[in-house]
C-alpha cells in the first residue's frame, strides 16, 4: 500500500491513529485526524487515482480509515462522555520563573497537591520570566502528550501565540496571574488585596496618629502594566477611604521601585530629605522586598520612628520583618503561593473529567500581620509563637 | 587622558602635577563643569536638593557604584572590562549570611570568607583572560551568569535578614556626619589612585592597555598584572556586595542586578576608553557623582522614572559625545599649528 514514492503511506496514518488512540489522553485528537483523513481522501475528485492506486485498494483503504476513526466515536458516544477523561494525568506547569521564593512556593504547592491527587503526574517547566521561553515550553508540553497545562507566563503577547497551540490541541489551560485568552484564570484579587492592606494601614494610623498622615510613599512597578497597578491602586484607595483625614494629593509620591530592595532603599533615601517636616510616613509597596527597602531607607535616614509600611506578599522575609521587635512593618496582604496547587490541581482535573469550572478563579486574601502570622505560619516563626 | 602607552612603559617619570593640570585634564575639568551645571539646575528646581540632609543621603547610596568603579577602572585602562561585577557583589552578601546564619560562623569571619569567593572568582577571570586568552567580555559575561546562577543555588533564591547592628554601621553608619561607606570609597579612590599614578605597576598597567604586546616585549609581566587587576576588581565587587548587605540589612541573591553598567556608564563618562590604555580615576570619581545626583535630582524634582532613564542616558551621550569633539578639534587645531 505504499503511495507517493516513500512518502506517507496511507496504512502508516492509520496505524499511527491506533497507536495514539490506544495510548493516554489523545482520543479527541485521534477522532479530529481520522476525520480528516476520511475527508481528505473521499473529497479527493479521484482518490485512487491521485494516490496512484487500484479503486479496490483505494476502498480497503477508506473503509479501514472510517472504522478506525469510527471506533472511538463509538465509544464516546456510548460510555464517556467526556473526551478528555481519563485514569490518569500528565499536567504541564511553567513556572513564571525559579528564582523567586513566591513561584518556588507555587511549585512546591502543585507538586504536593498532583501527589495528594494520586492520578497526577506534574511535568515541570521554567518559563525564565520571558515569553519566548513560555512558547518553547509549550511547544515542550505539546510534544510530551500532556493532557492539561498550567501556565504562568507574564507576556500577554506570548500569551496568545501559545494559547493558539494550545488550543489546536484540545489542550485545557489555567493561566496564573496574567490572563490568557481561553484559559481558565487563576491568581490574586489584585485590586482587594491592595484594598486590605490600604486598610490596615488606615486604621493604625487612625489609632496611633490621630487619622493624620504627613507624606504617602508609594512603592509601585509602573513598566509592568495593570496587574501590579491594581494592586497598587487597591492599597491606595483603601488608605484614602478610610483615613479619618485623607492625604492632600501633592504630599503622596509615586517611586518606581523597580521591583527590587535596593531600588526601594534609593528612591525613599532621595525622597525623604523634601519632606523634612513629615512626622507621620506611610509607605505603600508593591511587595515585601519592596517594603523592605523602604523601612531600610528610613532607619538608615534616623528616621524609621516616623514611618509604617505595608506591602503585598508576606513571604517569609516579610514575616520575618512583622514579628521583629519595634517593626515599622505593619503587615502584608497574604497571597498564599503554598495554597495555589490545591486550588489548581482539582480545577485541572475538573477540566479534563468536563466538570464545571469558573472562568476565574481567585484566591483568598487575609491581611497578614504580627498577630495573626501565627494562625498562618507559626511553623516558620516558632519561638516568637510560642511567647505568643 | 593619563598616558599614552609608549610614554608609559617603564622608565617614565612619575606622576607629573603640572602636565595633570593642563591639557588632557580638560576632559575631568569638563566633567566637573558638568556636575555643577546639573548641580545648580536642580538647585533651582528642588527645594531641598542642597540641604545638608540630601548630600549625607547621596553620600550614603554613592558607595556601592563608586567602589566597584575603582576596579572598573584598573581594569578598562587595562585593556578589558568585567561584566560580573554585579553577580559577584551578589554572591559576597549570600555567601555571608549562609555561612553566619546557617553554619553560625562568627558574622567577621563569614563576610571576609564572602570577600574571598568574590576575589576567587575575580581570579578565574583573571586566569581565563590572561592565560587562557579567552576574551574579557566573554569571560565576564560567563561568569556574571554563573556567579548570578550559584547566588541562587546557595540561597535557594531566598532573602536573609542581616540583623548585626556592627553589620550595618558599613552601610548606614556615619563618622563625624559623614556616611562611612562615602568614607571607605574615597580611602580606596586615594589608594588606588596612588596606586596607579606612582608606581610602577599602574603605570604598566596603562601601557598594557595601550599595546599588551608591546608591553611584553618591553619585559613587563603582563599576565601577573592582569590576575592582579581582575582579582581586585572581584574584591572591590565582593566589597560593594558587602555594603550593599549592610545598607539593607539583608542579603539576596538578586542584589545588585544591573550593577555592572551603571558603573561602566560612570566610568566612561569619566573619561576611561573602552579600548583602554586611557582613564583617569578622578573622571570616575566624577563621573559616579554625576550619575548619583541626576537620579537624585530627578527624583527630588518628581520626573517620571521612565524619563529618568532617558534623561540618565542622555546626559552620558552628551557629556562623552562632547568631550570627543572637543579632542577632535584640539587636535585639528594643534595640527595646523
Amino acid at each position: 500500500l505504499t503511495i507517493f514514492n516513500g512518502h506517507v503511506t496511507v496504512f502508516d496514518e492509520i496505524q499511527q491513529i491506533s497507536t495514539l488512540f490506544n495510548s493516554h489522553g489523545y482520543r479527541r485528537r485521534v477522532i479530529a485526524q481520522t476525520f480528516r483523513l476520511v475527508i481528505e481522501y473521499f473529497g479527493s475528485v479521484s482518490g485512487a487515482a491521485k494516490m496512484n492506486i487500484s479503486r479496490k485498494s483505494f476502498s480497503l483503504i477508506t473503509a479501514a480509515a472510517m472504522v478506525t476513526g469510527m471506533f472511538p466515536l463509538m465509544a464516546t458516544a456510548q460510555g464517556d462522555a467526556c473526551p478528555t477523561a481519563q485514569d490518569s494525568y500528565v499536567i504541564g506547569f511553567a513556572n513564571l520563573t525559579e528564582d523567586i521564593v513566591f513561584t518556588q512556593l507555587v511549585r512546591d504547592g502543585i507538586l504536593a497537591a498532583a501527589e495528594e491527587a494520586g492520578n497526577v503526574e506534574i511535568v515541570l517547566a521554567d518559563n525564565r520570566l520571558d515569553g519566548a521561553t513560555a512558547l518553547a515550553n509549550a511547544d515542550n508540553f505539546i510534544a510530551q502528550g500532556v493532557d492539561g497545562v498550567i501556565e504562568f507566563q507574564t507576556d500577554e503577547a506570548f500569551g496568545n501565540v501559545i494559547m493558539s497551540r494550545f488550543r489546536r490541541e484540545g489542550i485545557p489551560v489555567i493561566a496564573i496571574d496574567i490572563p490568557m485568552p481561553g484559559a481558565t484564570f487563576f491568581g490574586a484579587d489584585n485590586y482587594n488585596a491592595g484594598r486590605l492592606a490600604g486598610e490596615a494601614l488606615a486604621e493604625w494610623v487612625n489609632e496611633n496618629w490621630a487619622g493624620e498622615v504627613d507624606a504617602v510613599l508609594v512603592l509601585e512597578l509602573p513598566q509592568s502594566g495593570p496587574i501590579p497597578a491594581a494592586r497598587m491602586q487597591g492599597q491606595l484607595e483603601g488608605l484614602q477611604d478610610n483615613l479619618e483625614n485623607p492625604v492632600a494629593e501633592e504630599n503622596i509620591f509615586f517611586l518606581d521601585s523597580k521591583n527590587t530592595q535596593e531600588e526601594s532603599f534609593q528612591v525613599v533615601s532621595d525622597t525623604l530629605p523634601t519632606i523634612p517636616d513629615a512626622d507621620n510616613i506611610v509607605a505603600i509597596t508593591i511587595n515585601d522586598g519592596t517594603a523592605l527597602g523602604v523601612i531600610a531607607a528610613a532607619e538608615a535616614a534616623g528616621r524609621a520612628d516616623q514611618i509604617m509600611v505595608v506591602g503585598q506578599g508576606a513571604d517569609p522575609s516579610g514575616q520575618e520583618a512583622m514579628v521583629a521587635e519595634n517593626s515599622r512593618y505593619l503587615g502584608a496582604t497574604g497571597y498564599f503561593p503554598e495554597d495555589y496547587g490545591s486550588y489548581l490541581v482539582p480545577a485541572m482535573i475538573d477540566l479534563l473529567e468536563c466538570r464545571a469550572v469558573p472562568p476565574a478563579i481567585y484566591v483568598e486574601h487575609v491581611f497578614i500581620n504580627a498577630e495573626n502570622v501565627c494562625e498562618y505560619y507559626a511553623e516558620n516563626w516558632p519561638d516568637y509563637c510560642t511567647t505568643e | 587622558m593619563e598616558t599614552t602607552p609608549s610614554a608609559a612603559l617603564p622608565g617614565r617619570p612619575a606622576f607629573d602635577a603640572g602636565r595633570w593640570l593642563r591639557g588632557d585634564r580638560l576632559t575631568t575639568l569638563n566633567l566637573f563643569v558638568t556636575f555643577l551645571i546639573i548641580c545648580l539646575i536642580f538647585a533651582s528646581q528642588a527645594q531641598y536638593f542642597l540641604t545638608l540632609e540630601n548630600f549625607v543621603n547621596i553620600g550614603r547610596t554613592l558607595g556601592v557604584v563608586g567602589i566597584v568603579s575603582i576596579g572598573m577602572t584598573m581594569v578598562m585602562i587595562s585593556g578589558g572590562v568585567d561584566i560580573s561585577v554585579g553577580s559577584t557583589a551578589a554572591l559576597s552578601g549570600v555567601v555571608t549570611s549562609i555561612l553566619w546564619l546557617q553554619a553560625g560562623i562568627p558574622l567577621g569571619i563569614a563576610t571576609l570568607v564572602g570577600l574571598a569567593a568574590c576575589m576567587l572568582v575575580g581570579f578565574i577571570n583573571g586566569f581565563l583572560i590572561a592565560v587562557v586568552r579567552i576574551n574579557p567580555l566573554i569571560t565576564t559575561l560567563a561568569s556574571f551568569s554563573i556567579v548570578r546562577g550559584l547566588a541562587f543555588v546557595l540561597s535557594n533564591g531566598q532573602t536573609n535578614q542581616l540583623a548585626n547592628p556592627a553589620f550595618q554601621f558599613l552601610g548606614r553608619g556615619e563618622i563625624a556626619g559623614i556616611p562611612a561607606s562615602l568614607l571607605l570609597m574615597l580611602a580606596l579612590f586615594v589608594l588606588v589612585f596612588i596606586l596607579m599614578h606612582f608606581t610602577q605597576f599602574g603605570r604598566n598597567l596603562y601601557a598594557i592597555g595601550g599595546s599588551a604586546e608591546a608591553s611584553r616585549l618591553a619585559g613587563i609581566a603582563v599576565r601577573r598584572h592582569l590576575l592582579i587587576v581582575y582579582t581586585f576588581s572581584g574584591f572591590l565587587a565582593g566589597l560593594a556586595g558587602i555594603v550593599i548587605a549592610s545598607q539593607l540589612a539583608s542579603s539576596a541573591p538578586r542584589a545588585a542586578v544591573g550593577l555592572e553598567f551603571t558603573v561602566i556608564a560612570a566610568v566612561v563618562l569619566g573619561g576611561t576608553s573602552l579600548s583602554g590604555g586611557k582613564g583617569s580615576l578622578i573622571g570616575t570619581l566624577v563621573g559616579v557623582f554625576i550619575l548619583r545626583v541626576l537620579d537624585n535630582g530627578l527624583v527630588q524634582t518628581r520626573v517620571s522614572s521612565f524619563y529618568q532613564d532617558v534623561v540618565s542616558g542622555a546626559v552620558l551621550l552628551l557629556a562623552v559625545g562632547f568631550d570627543q569633539i572637543r579632542q577632535k578639534l584640539t587636535s585639528s587645531v594643534r595640527n595646523r599649528s
